[in-house]
């Protein structure tokens, strides 16, 4: 009798304890940050490790040096080039990804007849996966058969006209041509731009493919913000008469800044961190022209062997994603607050 | 009237466009797929149409099309397509990439789940900030990991198998996971659960028989994520695994269709269509769903 | 929750819900046919027990080789029956070029992967994860004879007395013309000056020479084997470099006349395919390539390859003299438990080479030249027209190629000039006239010194 009791007041102790916030916490949360300390925080420090180090080729041990890496890197060219082109291609292809997805937000969210199709091709770009997409584009911008040049420089009137597309495009071009700091140049029919050889034009390539890939994603998620917005609240602004334009400043934009700065977070982490696109469509590009900081280091790391410097050109990465992230989150709390 | 009609008229005319640009490089890879090598090759050709390959050096092709749709498909080929499902082990690989994509999923539910749902309710001040650290952890990019991650591949005997790829995926799927979750469980009033709990139930059964069924939305928009982030890496499915029947799609597209110097182009267009497709429409599909998701979680 | 559901019913979900169980039997099919795909894979994601159980694993991996049917004749047969032998089951995986170094680097890591790496050139860098193939050579040395003067100064260490590989083959590089184009301007493309002065005749007739300049495979052994025509080279025979001379800058000068007359800013952009690719489409008039571009031609456009010659590579005012395409590398690794059947592997295939040098189609050739007997007999007995054309192939590599470092050693400096494409960069620089060959050269040694420096100081050069 008393074995039972003491078996039964134990499995309520047992439950107890589950009920009880302390133990239920930590017990919920444990597995995930176990998982992550060990293939996430143990693989870190010992790139952190690897960086302060001279290892090479592989070898995951090698001589101190404290952070000699970490000054050289800063002292090469390729890498402040590296550095800046993260921060140009990332914020570029974000801007282009924030007014495209607000402006395709707001018109897709009332329903009409085929939005379920346009919606269909609007996904296409983030359905695809990024490794094998890029080099659909790695086609399309070769240095022969681009599809974009051949377009450019053929006639291309159907029947018996003519019609060039680079010209329309010289005219516009001469005109920017005038502008203070901007050279263009002009299309030549024979000798065509070269989307992934010339160092701008590649620039721009990557910033473009880096913005196609991410604006169906960012649209969906300015949809749900949109969506988000109560009823009560639209109802208000008609009553008071704002519409168009007004009711777009005022009421509609400061309920979409912090789902708008979520989009932004999530568009810069995935541009900053990819290594894919830039990789496929030039490798670092001409003159080592396009390296973003992940392709720089893997160049020094992997294929020049200098492990330890790789290392710590990654880590560079780091610290400014993190400030960034935690500004934006906290950014994203208050504006949705007030 | 005028006004629905200007809006409708609107709409199209800034979804059309996007449309249209967005998904202008899978028609073209559509028809690309389809070409022989001696059209494809000819520089005069215009890209949109088929032509017969050209018979013999110096002659001039017997027509030009000026169209743009594309006609002419007594001269397209689907050799290249079908060089992928019987040449390769194309079929493998997307099984393999449903395969982990799925096992990965399963995982992340299974860790992200309670731990977002604790850090949103049970914890407190200092959960959100804990939940905004797992989320950092995202950040470090697998560029920096994938050699101390080979290690660690290799000490548990897992190198070129799937296995590794499951094992590792979760490492930056959870912290995604448990962060979105964490924002969507705040917005699930706590009369809810009160109700539940006055009612008798113990904390985990209210977990199970209240909260689950209504988070349905924010679970899908997990699965949804982290089934993407999955498919799209390609870093790690490269390094751990080395064997063509192992690879998943991003692994194995650049490796077997890409010989040396030779660049199988039409069947490389044709790779990236065949899963690109049932995912749009599998995505599109869920976007209702996966939107109220989004909204429930994404800023709190 | 029900504001979310009036929400829903704003966006239209009302009437898609016929829609939605379409999309939904829709998307059961796809999961049944995905999810059958689940027990399927977790079988292959175990390991494999092969209906005959063989004593012993060996696991080999290398590069997807550009004539499939000789992946199809290593994978199927001759693996298969050397493992028959030796009681072995040989497992063979395949790799892109590019991710040759990113693999070889993670297995070290790892301290675990493959048996057998074979990789597309000498990988001096990796010396200290590799054993000495000094047993492997001695071995094949013995059956077969000697070592060409191009594998021994390919894998060789002569500082740490080390094999740091064992040379399978090499493709040796020749040029790939159009005969009837060039009879049209009335030259032959066998010196530089040659191609020099033909250049803008062939541009002028649409059909330009393709000299690429980019950071790519093809690039980079066409600009090096045209420095030393010129008398140019990156190092000396002692591991000195020697890159900033007058013979570089002349090259710098003729390649930069080439381009200006010749070719057109594609050059920079190109991949290892886009001579290929302009070659096959009919409009380049010259490559430099391996006889990649002749076999596609005969596979898809005879005509074209009727009308192409193959010859050795144009010869300079010092020299006539070429570089490897690439070359097979076998390494194995420190860490592997199968070293001696690894080696006995590696000295099989060496020795008897015919069957691999008849099944890439002439394309790879033993770095031991006694491996395989009465090369120019067999090369003349290719039948594709005009009949005889490969013959040259025979002479090519008897006298015209030299290994990456000529006149030194293969060394890890050399090899990260190649990987890092200082050479296509330096050519680009000066033909876009972003800098003078005097500059560009002294930039180049500057950047090789840098380079030299740190190897030296590792103790490997």
């Amino acid at each position: 009798m008393a074995a039972v009791a003491g078996a039964r007041k134990q499995s309520r102790r047992f439950r107890d304890l589950l009920e009880d916030r302390r133990f239920l916490a930590p017990a919920l949360i444990s597995p995930a940050v176990i998982f992550i300390v060990l293939l996430v925080g143990a693989p870190l420090v010992l790139s952190v490790y690897l960086s302060m180090t001279d290892a090479t080729a592989g070898q995951l041990t090698g001589k101190f040096v404290w952070f000699h890496n970490f000054v050289d890197s800063w002292h090469n060219d390729n890498f402040r080039r590296a550095l800046r082109n993260t921060i140009v291609f990332t914020l570029a292809s974000q801007a282009i990804v924030l007014v495209g997805a607000g402006l395709l937000a707001h018109a897709l969210v009332r329903p009409f007849r085929g939005r379920w199709i346009l919606r269909f091709l609007i996904l296409l770009p983030w359905a695809a996966p990024v490794a094998v997409s890029t080099i659909g584009f790695l086609w399309i911008f070769d240095s022969q058969f681009s599809v974009v040049n051949w377009t450019l420089v053929h006639d291309i009137m159907p029947g018996g006209g003519h019609f060039y597309l680079y010209r329309p495009v010289n005219w516009i071009l001469g005109g920017i041509d005038h502008l203070p700091w901007i050279h263009t140049g002009k299309i030549d029919r024979l000798n065509p731009p070269q989307w992934l050889g010339q160092p701008t034009l590649a620039i721009v390539a990557i910033i473009l493919v880096q913005a196609w890939r991410i604006l169906p994603f960012a649209t969906v998620i300015f949809i749900a913000g949109l969506s988000s917005i109560p009823n009560e609240v639209d109802d208000a602004a008609k009553v008071d008469g704002a519409t168009g334009l007004r009711k777009f400043w005022h009421v509609t934009l400061p309920l979409q800044l912090p789902i708008a700065t979520v989009a932004l977070l999530f568009g810069i982490v995935f541009t900053a961190t990819d290594m894919t696109v830039v990789y496929i469509l030039t490798s670092g590009g001409p003159f080592n022209s396009t390296h973003v900081l992940t392709t720089w280091a893997y160049q020094t790391g992997i294929v020049s062997s200098n492990l330890g410097e790789g290392a710590a050109i990654s880590l560079y990465l780091l610290p400014v994603l993190l400030v960034v992230s935690v500004l934006m989150l906290r950014f994203a709390r208050r504006v949705e607050v007030s | 009237m005028w006004q629905t009609l200007r809006e409708r008229g609107l709409s199209y005319l800034i979804v059309g466009p996007f449309a249209i640009v967005l998904a202008f490089p899978f028609y073209w890879m559509l028809v690309t797929a389809f070409k022989t090598n001696g059209d494809l090759y000819n520089l005069d050709n215009v890209p949109f149409t088929y032509h017969p390959a050209e018979a013999a050096l110096g002659e001039k092709l017997p027509f030009r099309q000026q169209h743009w749709l594309p006609l002419g498909f007594e001269h397209a080929t689907p050799s290249h397509v079908s060089f992928i499902f019987n040449d390769t082990n194309y079929t493998r690989w997307i099984e393999n990439t449903a395969v982990v994509g799925g096992l990965v999923v399963l995982i992340t539910l299974l860790l992200a789940v309670p731990a977002g749902y604790s850090l949103a309710r049970l914890s407190g001040r200092w959960g959100q900030n804990v939940g905004v650290g797992i989320f950092l952890t995202y950040l470090v990019p697998p560029t920096l990991l994938f050699l101390p991650l080979s290690r660690v591949i290799s000490k548990l005997g897992l190198q070129d198998r799937l296995w590794s790829l499951v094992l590792v995926y979760p490492s930056f799927t959870i912290p995604f996971a448990t962060w979105l979750l964490m924002g969507f469980f705040r917005t699930i009033p706590l009369e809810l659960e009160d109700a539940a709990l006055i009612d008798g139930c113990s904390r985990l059964k209210a977990l199970a028989r209240v909260i689950f069924p209504i988070s349905i939305p924010g679970i899908l928009t997990v699965v949804i994520f982290s089934f993407s982030l999955c498919v799209n890496e390609f870093v790690y499915a490269i390094t751990f695994i080395s064997g063509t029947k192992q690879h998943t799609i991003s692994a194995g597209v650049p490796t077997d269709l890409i010989r040396g110097d030779v660049y199988f182009w039409q069947s490389l267009m044709a790779a990236t269509l065949i899963p690109s497709i049932p995912l749009a429409l599998l995505y599109n599909s869920f976007l209702n769903r996966f939107i109220a998701g989004f909204t429930g979680g994404a800023f709190r | 929750m029900a504001e979310n559901d009036d929400g829903l019913e704003e966006l239209g979900l009302s009437q898609s819900l016929t829609r939605r169980q379409v999309i939904r039997r829709g998307l059961g099919g796809f999961l049944i046919v995905y999810g059958g795909a689940l027990p399927k894979a977790a079988a292959a994601a175990s390991p494999k027990f092969r209906r005959q159980q063989y004593k012993n694993t060996l696991k080999i991996i290398q590069w997807s080789h550009f004539v499939p049917a000789y992946d199809v004749w290593f994978d199927k047969t001759y693996t298969k029956n050397w493992g028959d032998k030796h009681d072995t089951d040989v497992q063979v995986d395949h790799i892109a070029l590019a991710q040759l170094p990113a693999r070889a680097q993670a297995e070290v890591a790892a301290q675990g992967g493959h048996d057998i790496f074979g990789h597309l050139s000498p990988q001096a860098g990796l010396e200290d994860q590799v054993i000495n193939h000094k047993e492997i050579i001695q071995e094949v040395t013995h059956k077969v004879g000697k070592i060409s003067e191009l594998g021994f100064h390919s894998c060789y260490n002569p500082k740490t007395k080390k094999w740091h590989g064992f040379p399978d083959n090499y493709v040796p590089d020749p040029i790939h013309f159009r005969k009837d184009l060039w009879k049209q301007v009335g030259v032959k493309p066998s010196t530089w000056e040659d191609v020099r002065k033909a250049a803008p005749k062939l541009k002028a007739l649409g059909h330009p020479v393709g000299l690429g300049m980019s950071n790519e495979l093809d690039s980079n052994m066409l600009l090096i084997a045209l420095m030393q025509c010129y008398g140019a080279f990156i190092q000396d025979k002692n591991a000195r470099v020697a890159i900033n001379s007058k013979h570089t800058i002349e090259a710098l000068k003729v390649m930069r006349d080439i381009f200006k007359s010749g070719m057109t800013n594609e050059v920079f952009a190109w991949t290892a395919a886009s001579n290929n690719q302009g070659y096959l489409s009919g409009r380049l008039a010259l490559a430099v390539n391996a006889i990649s571009i002749a076999r596609t031609a005969e596979d898809s456009n005879p005509t074209l390859a009727k009308n192409t010659g193959i010859a050795p590579i144009p010869r300079g005012p010092v020299q006539r003299l070429g570089l490897e395409h690439v070359m097979g590398v076998y390494t194995v690794w420190k860490f592997t438990k199968n070293k001696t059947l690894a080696k006995r592997f590696i000295a099989d295939l060496e020795i008897n080479y015919q069957g691999a040098f008849k099944n890439s189609k002439y394309y790879n050739f033993p770095a031991f030249k006694g491996a395989v007997h009465n090369y120019k007999k067999q090369l003349l007995s290719d039948t594709h027209t005009p009949k005889g054309k490969y013959g040259v192939l025979d002479l090519i590599a008897n006298k015209y190629t030299t290994n990456l470092g000529y006149p030194g050693f293969s060394n890890a400096a050399i090899d990260e000039i190649f990987n890092t494409w200082l050479i296509p960069q330096m050519f680009a620089e000066v033909a876009q006239g972003k800098m003078t060959p005097a500059e560009a050269a002294k930039a180049a040694e500057h950047d090789a010194k840098r380079i030299f420096a740190k190897w030296r100081s590792r103790g490997k050069i």
